[in-house]
This record gives C-alpha cells, structure tokens and sequence, in this order.
C-alpha cells in the first residue's frame, strides 16, 4: 500500500491523533501520532490495517526529547511500516503495546532499560541486558562513555 | 509440592551460547520457562555512536559471530540509504555471495551443535569439516575465517581473487554430495527422531503474535521469507526456492535449514556465473572523503567533518540465518552515526520460549533450543 | 631348584624364524622366547626394594621423580571447561573438531568445573557474568589455570571503552597465558596452550 492509502484508512479512524504519514523508502510509511491514546491506534493497526507483526521497538534521545518507533509488517501486503511518536523528555510515557503484540514485551523492556522511556501497565517491566539494579540508562546522551586513552585525534560528532 | 527454579547456565554444555534459562520443574515436567539474557551485552548501539560509518562494520562482524558477513550486509544496506549512497552491480552479487556463503556456514555450525545434543557424535565431525571448506573460501578474499570487515559503505573492499570462482563451484558440489549424507544419519537414524518428532511445537499464528521469524516460522507452513516478499539487493534477479515445512516441531526446523542449505548452494552458483562474466568496480567511485575510501589518509586530515552533508534515516531488513533481521540507522549530518538500533531475529524468538517450552520434560530442553538456533552475540549486542 | 627340562632350539623372535627359514610363522606356531625366571622369596625382595627406593626419594627427592612425573601429568590432560562466551568460542569449538584435533594433546572439555584444571575465557567478560566467572574459578580445584583467549579477555578488546565490559578477565582472575587475535585461529589457540604446558614443565612447587 502507499502512504496515501495508509493516511486515509489511519486518518478516517483516529482523527486527530494522527499528525501526519511521510514516506519513507520501501516502506508503507512513517505514521506519526501522538502518544495519548496509543492502544487504539495500535489496535486499528493490526485489525483493521493487517500489520499483525510488530518487529522492533526503539528508542532514540534527542536531548530536548525522546522518540519511541515500532516496525511493524504486514503479511498480505508484504510491507513495513514505523510508528513513531515524540515524548517530552521530562515525563517519557507510553501505554505498552503488549496487550496487541506479545512481541513489545522485550523489546518494551530493552527501550526502557536502554533509552528511559517508560511503559504503562507492561506486564513485566524489569531489566533484561543489564544486571538487576543498574541504575542508569545508557543509551541516553548525557551518558558519556570513557575514551580509550590511546586515542589523540580530535574527534568531533554533532 | 516439589516444584522448583533451575538455572541451566551460563555455563551449560547445552545452551550454546552465554545465557541462562531458568525452568520451573515438577520432577521431570517443565512448568514455566524465564530467559536470562544480558550476559553478553556489550552496547554496541553505544559504541557505534562514537565509530565511523565504516567502523563500525567491525562490530558488526562481532554482533552475530557465526553469520557475519549477513549482519554486515544488514547494517551497509541502511548505512547506504541514511547516507544516499550506492554500491556498484558488481558490489551487490558480491554481498549476496557472501551472504548466502554465511547462510551455508551458519547452518552447517548449527547442524554440528545441535547434533551433539541429541547424541549423535560424528556428524559434529562433517559438519565442521565442511564448514572449514566454506571458511577456507571466506579466507582467501577476506584474510578471516571468521570477522571478515570485508564491506563497505558504497560496495565491498576488495575483489575477487584469481580461480575463486572454480574452487567455490567444488565446494558447492561437494557440498550437493555431502548433503545427501547428513539426511541419511540423521532422519535415518531412530535416536534423532525419536527425540525430535513432535517437539517444541509453536503453531504459526503464536509465531506472528511473539514475532518468531525464519526457520522455525517456516517449519509451521506459513511461507514468509524476506528474500521473496521484500527483495533486497539482487535478489530479484535469483531463481530459488523457500523452504517450508509442516508440522513445526524440531524435525521439521532440521528439514527447513537442510533445504534452505540446498537452496543457497544454488543461488550461489547463479551468482558465480554472473560474476564470471560482469567485471566491474567494486566501490562505488564518488564516495564522500570523510567516510573513508580504503586509501584515506591516516591522522588528523582523514577525520574532517564534511559539512552540509544531507541528513538520513535508513532501514533495512535482511533474512539473516537466524531469521529476519533489521537495522534503523539515523544519520544527521556528522561522521558518526547519531543512533543504530538492530533488531535480532533470535531475541524474538528467545522471548517466546513459553510458547514452545512448557509441558516437555527437562530432557527436550537440549533438542528444542538447538532447533531454535541461538546466537547470543546478536541477542545481547 | 626343580629341574627345568631341555628345550628345544627355536628363535627367539619372530623375526629371526623368518631370516632362518624364509617364512612367517602362523599364529600357534610362533616361536615364543621362553624366559627363565628365578623365584625370589617375597620376604627378601620387598624389604630390599624399599630400601633402594628410599634412597632414591630421600636423595633426590621431590625435585627429580614426583614434581617431575606430576607435572608430564598434569600438562598431558589439561580438561578445559566447557564454556564458550563469545565469537573466540567459535573457534574454540572448531580448534576440536577433525582438521586442528585440539584432543590430540589430551584436552578434552569437560562440563562441570569441579572436574577441570584449565578455564580457557574465550570472549568478552561482561560485569553481568563476572561474579559466575569467578564462582566457577573458584569450583575448580588445585592446581588449575587460566587462558585469556581473545583480545577481549585480554583487555577488552573492541568493546573496552563500553560501560559493560570488563576490560580484561585479568581484573577478576589470575590469568598464565594471553592468547591474541580477534578470534585467535584455531592453531593459535593450540599454541597457546602449547606455551602453557611449557610453563607446567618448569613448575617447581
């Protein structure tokens, strides 16, 4: 499907929760919603669009705010498609996705482990690469790691 | 009330890799089932933010260790969208040799561990030894037998030595033969099927719901497989078969990877036929000189922060080995990549042990998880 | 002494029958040497036999037959623990199948740790497993020791600059021999286990 088809049907059901479908190469989209009621545009997903299987879930920090994605796949249209919703970076919350794909259960606790971004009522939200009771969230960028000592080139990244 | 948590691992002979998995037993029965994973976990998703675009082929080759070269296909293909970039045709049949090459071999390393649990001995012995030849063919245009850091943003580093195409042709019809023989001791043999017919069924509807991909998706009948429903690279231009089996227990597992091993040795052939008559450059020619073309100059001047450079997202999803793996890379303008996230296709199917654990007894544990064929360098990252 | 009849003239090898008649003997018509053995009462052989042995232990002692016939021991059946942690495992595994032979040199891995002298660390040490790694270090029993196999048991290897990664499995457990490589061939490995049999052989204490 094109992402023209996927706002259609997206937009006829959710209204404005949707802010926008882009395209993005190879894929049916990249939806953009907001976080409030996400269970409902989950479920429209998988019902009534037929994305049944949900890949990934993940978290990216942009220091003003956090970013949570879901690849999801759809087996009649051979076809992805991202959701993919801001979070303010103070209150990081979403509903889980885990009543509408088993599959968001570690992934939910691998993005909160890693990225801070907290999932409501997951069944089991504890640590799963990390040891029990490491209290930090690595992957956020105020978290610096060591440089190796050998190395003196300047580097610099945006 | 005689039930009981058990720790089987980290260090266990059977759970080929560094995890835990802690059963819930009644005696002999399997209750309930909790993965504990982690013990491998090295943030490659951090270091890669700190890594060129290029280097951090080299952890990628680490991620999954015994199918390298796909997880570097995996993370190029995205690479090389975010940056709008393209590899030379000639880059792309080679990336797709190696690919299907390492589907070989990775199978052929699960075939001699899962052997050995069941009890058989000697087929550990073949299938090693063939996968030695593959290795010994990876060595001769990458240096490596293992950690290749043989791609690049924009192809491949370098080509093809003399002879290799006909050398890789004996190995495939060495391979055609030996085939033959693994069917034999092993679906001939009443200790394998007896331990392995009817274990660790997981119907296919569970599959999609728990996000199981691959092999043990395809031994439940449903025919998925990212090479035919979402061609990357030259895949559209390869004549193969998927391979599918019923009845989603670990026999049928061992049937999908025998026939998926038939099925790469023919893509392969296909392969080396057209590179046999397509010379060409193997890196694309007009590649930014901040990212490292094989000669960049060392120091201070090959690190230069090219400004303006467009920003990108890219994805890619490859049908690894293992089953379907992704890669999300976000470039915004610099020389490293801002965040990588990689999806791995044996966390998911790891995640789902409930499903295909509980009601067997403590003695089925060695064949189901070595039908599931876990790596946890790619689980962990 | 009882009388010991006369024997017949036979060749005392099979080998000489065939240079004196030119043909194999079969088997039940072998020449068998027939060797005369003198009884010796046991009351005067043990007694003597202790004292000569005595001698040689308290002369030489410890240093030139026990020591000695410990370590051919010891380093001629180092049992590894079987435990891969990484991709070093990979070749860890293949170092023990047909083409490199690791058994060969009497190493054959064995499941539990109480049952091992040798913990061959083939990966990168996460802090997660640190505190296992040292448990099964300390399950195994005396003398034991310790390969670093990888450039991620010897420090860190690619992943040293991460915030889970020990940088080295020498910051948890004394280690004999490192092994380089990202992985270590399978020959290499096997040399490095060669180096530390070298190390066994000079064992003093």
């Amino acid at each position: 499907m094109q992402p023209d088809d996927l706002a259609k049907a997206l937009t006829s059901r959710l209204g404005n929760q949707l802010i926008g479908v882009e395209t993005f190469v190879g894929m049916a989209g990249r939806v953009r919603f907001r976080s409030e009621a996400a269970l409902d545009l989950f479920r429209t997903v998988r019902d009534d669009l037929g994305f049944r299987h949900l890949s990934m879930v993940g978290g990216i920090d942009w220091v003003d705010h956090r970013e949570v994605f879901y690849v999801v796949w759809s087996d009649d249209d051979h076809q992805y498609a991202i959701l993919s919703t801001d979070l303010p970076a103070d209150q990081p919350h979403i509903e889980s996705a885990t009543p509408v794909w088993e599959s968001a259960n570690w992934h939910e606790r691998e993005t909160w482990e890693l990225v801070d971004i907290g999932f409501d009522h997951h069944p089991d939200l504890r640590h799963l690469l990390m040891p029990d009771g490491y209290a930090f969230h690595p992957l956020l960028r105020s978290f610096k790691l060591h440089e190796p000592e050998e190395l003196e080139v300047k580097r610099r990244s945006v | 009330m005689s039930e009981m948590w058990l720790n089987m691992g980290p260090q266990h002979p059977m759970t080929h890799g560094l995890w835990n998995l802690r059963v819930k037993i009644d005696g002999e029965m399997i209750l309930d089932v909790d993965p504990e994973v982690g013990y491998l976990h090295r943030g490659i998703e951090k270091i890669s933010e700190d890594r060129h675009y290029n280097e951090v082929i080299t952890l990628m080759d680490r991620c999954c260790y015994v199918a390298g070269f796909a997880w570097e296909h995996m993370y190029i293909l995205a690479s090389e969208q975010a940056l709008h970039l393209s590899p030379p045709e000639r880059a792309e049949y080679l990336r797709v040799m190696c690919e299907e090459l390492q589907r070989i071999a990775s199978h052929l390393m699960w075939y001699a561990a899962f052997v050995v649990d069941i009890g058989l001995q000697s087929p550990f012995l073949y299938g090693m030894r063939d996968r030695d030849l593959i290795l010994d063919l990876f060595q001769s245009y990458t240096g490596a037998r293992m950690t290749y850091e043989y791609m690049r943003v924009g192809g491949v580093r370098n080509d093809l030595p003399a002879g290799f195409t006909d050398r890789a042709r004996q190995v495939m019809d060495w391979l055609d033969k030996k085939f033959v023989d693994y069917d034999r001791l092993c679906l001939g043999s009443t200790i394998f099927r007896g331990r392995c017919d009817g274990l660790g069924v997981m119907t296919a509807r569970d599959c999609v719901a728990t996000g199981v991909t691959g092999p043990m998706l395809r031994s439940a009948g449903m025919k998925r497989d990212l090479r035919r429903d979402r061609p990357y690279s030259v895949y559209k231009q390869l004549d193969f078969e998927v391979a599918v089996a019923d009845g989603a227990d670990v026999t049928a597992r061992y049937l999908v990877r025998m026939e998926e091993m038939r099925q790469s040795v023919r893509i392969v052939r296909q392969v080396l036929d057209w590179l046999d008559h397509h010379p060409g450059p193997v890196l694309a020619d007009r590649l930014p000189r901040w990212l490292g073309a094989p000669y960049a100059p060392q120091g201070r001047e090959g690190y230069l922060l090219k400004r303006n450079y467009p920003k990108g997202v890219g994805f890619s999803a490859i049908e690894e080995p293992h089953g379907e793996a992704q890669a999300y890379v976000v470039n915004e303008g610099g020389e490293h990549p801002y965040r990588v996230k990689f999806r791995s296709p044996v966390f998911a199917n790891l995640s789902a042990a409930r499903h295909y654990m509980i009601g067997y007894h403590v003695a089925d544990i060695p064949p189901i998880m070595g039908s599931v064929d876990i790596c946890i360098g790619e689980v962990d990252r | 002494m009882t009388d010991v009849p006369a024997l017949p003239k036979v060749a005392p090898t099979m080998a000489e029958s065939y240079r004196l008649t030119g043909e194999l003997p079969m088997v039940g018509e072998a020449a068998v040497p027939f060797i005369e053995i003198e009884t010796v009462r046991a009351k005067e052989f043990i007694p003597a036999a202790k004292e000569a042995f005595s001698a040689l232990i308290i002369e030489q002692g410890q240093s030139k037959v026990l020591r000695p016939t410990f370590n051919w021991a010891g380093r001629n059946s180092l049992f590894p623990l079987h435990w891969g942690l990484a991709c070093c495992a990979i070749e860890f595994a293949a170092a023990f199948s047909a083409r490199f032979d690791a058994e060969r040199f009497g190493i054959v891995p064995r499941s539990s740790p109480r049952q091992c002298d040798l913990m061959i660390v083939n990966g990168t040490v996460t802090w997660k497993v640190a505190h296992k790694l040292i448990t099964l270090y300390e399950q195994m029993p005396e003398p034991k020791w310790v390969i670093a196999m990888g450039n991620c048991a010897t420090g860190g290897g690619p992943f040293r600059t991460a915030y889970s990664v020990v940088p080295g499995v020498d910051k948890l457990v004394p280690v004999d021999i490192y092994i380089a490589g990202c992985p270590p061939r399978p020959e290499a490995m096997i040399d490095g286990i060669l180096k530390l049999e070298t190390l066994i052989r000079e064992r003093k204490e």
